[in-house]
């Protein structure tokens, strides 16, 4: 019970992150149409924060940050192939979307800002952790 | 046709198959814990839990290590059969 519990918690914290990065680009790409909209810089700082006391709670005190940025030499059998695992995964999912995301940018004839790049920056990062943390018993 | 059938079906049993083992029992019989017999074979103390609950298969090398620590033969540790109680194998090796 408190297995599943902490797996289901997991999970939320995951999805929160996930989330919130994707709030974070479009509450940016809303601010740069409607720049006088001082409301949109406070949902930015207010994603900001649940961004990173998710982040915190989900991937840093629970070590998988570390884990899936340690080096191979300081893992064993089983944590090679957990890893290698969740970036093939990572792998896959990220290149749909940057693909898919790059082709929408096309289409619609978007630039690319600072925040979209940082936060995809991030999400290549956290995507290996968030596969294990959502995959994992 | 058949023949790649027969590569997808090794690769799906290859993968599914399940090896048994005797790690908890024995470990708790040379009063080791799991951090100590992981620091022994050289492996996180997580990954002994993995392998005791049969989640993780190891490898052969790794299987080999786990025999030296017990100082028992491979076969005697992992099995692809479920396993029968260590007292039980002994008393069919007497009445043999």
């Amino acid at each position: 019970m408190a297995l599943k519990k902490s797996n289901n918690s997991r999970k939320v914290g995951v999805a929160l992150t996930l989330f919130s990065l994707l709030a974070m680009v479009i509450v940016f790409e809303y601010y740069k149409i409607d720049r006088g909209h001082i409301n949109f810089i406070i949902i930015e700082i207010i994603v900001f924060i649940v961004f990173l006391v998710s982040f915190t709670k989900t991937f840093i005190k629970t070590g998988l940050w570390k884990f899936t940025h340690k080096p191979l030499k300081k893992l064993d059998e089983r944590e090679i192939e957990l890893t290698s695992k969740s970036l093939r995964y990572a792998y896959g999912i990220f290149t749909v979307l940057v693909l898919g995301l790059l082709l929408s940018l096309a289409v619609t004839n978007l630039s690319i800002d600072v925040v979209l790049v940082a936060s995809l920056i991030l999400f290549a990062h956290i995507l290996p952790a968030s596969v294990i943390a959502w995959t994992e018993k | 046709m058949l023949h790649i059938y027969n590569i997808m079906l090794y690769i799906y049993t290859m993968e599914s198959r399940n090896i048994y083992n005797r790690i908890a029992v024995l470990r708790k019989e040379k009063l080791l814990t799991r951090k100590e017999l992981a620091d022994k074979i050289g492996v996180n103390f997580q990954t002994i839990g993995y392998l005791e609950r049969e989640e993780y298969n190891p490898s052969l090398d790794l299987a080999f290590r786990i025999g030296k620590v017990f100082d028992l033969p491979i076969d005697i540790i992992f099995s692809t059969e479920p396993l029968k109680p260590l007292s039980q194998l002994l008393n069919n090796n007497k009445e043999k």
